[in-house]
């Protein structure tokens, strides 16, 4: 799967989750330009990227994000 | 706790739950509190109210699981089968998925009647805190 197909998956994900369809992710985006990605919010979302790609990361993996890119990062070097 | 744990818990609908729901939330509604009402729209009798069955869901997550360090995230519940007073229901659970990243646990369960009949189903995501 190549990294912008990841991007659009995570993008609907945080549309879904966060319940807002205005959401338009960037490889940069943080919480911090995020409203409702609170950390209750943050918990589901992990929760539903994990499902939707049928992995599982570790609390400290998921901790060293340090935006989008890198969580789609960690996700696409699980893909392969 | 672990994936594919189960648990069983059997839950009665007393007339003490049943009363103690309506004094605290005030829902009256005829259909919960009137037997003629609730036969003419073709139930046996008054039907509890459904959320009756999320209190039961409460007392599961707080008090029997193995741990008390605990807290609901999300929770959804289908009630498919009318509950009536008196109603003795068998509670199942089984924990499908565990997101160690996360620290949370999704829990699938229903509960069914005398007749082994499901009455409600649904899933809870708790955290450990």
């Amino acid at each position: 799967m190549e990294s912008n197909q990841i991007l659009k998956e995570v993008n609907d994900i945080f549309i879904d989750v966060l319940d807002n369809d205005d959401i338009v992710l960037t490889r940069a985006t943080t919480a911090n330009d995020i409203e409702e990605w609170d950390s209750l919010n943050h918990i589901q979302l992990v929760v539903a990227i994990e499902k939707k790609f049928k992995q599982r990361f570790t609390s400290s993996a998921i901790q060293s994000w340090k935006n989008v890119g890198e969580m789609c990062d960690a996700i696409a070097s699980n893909l392969v | 706790m672990q994936k594919g744990q189960e648990f069983n818990c059997v839950f009665h609908v007393t007339d003490t739950v049943y009363n103690g729901f309506i004094a605290v939330f005030k829902d009256k509604n005829p259909l919960h509190t009137e037997d003629t009402f609730a036969q003419a729209k073709k139930f046996d009798s008054k039907v509890m109210h459904g959320n009756i069955l999320n209190g039961f869901l409460s007392f599961f997550i707080g008090e029997c699981l193995p741990i008390k360090n605990v807290i609901i995230q999300t929770q959804e519940i289908k009630f498919a089968l009318p509950v009536y007073l008196n109603d003795q229901l068998d509670f199942h659970a089984k924990i499908e998925d565990v997101f160690e990243s996360v620290n949370t646990y999704e829990i699938k369960f229903y509960f069914s009647n005398a007749n082994n009949k499901k009455v409600a189903k649904g899933k809870i995501q708790i955290g450990i805190i």
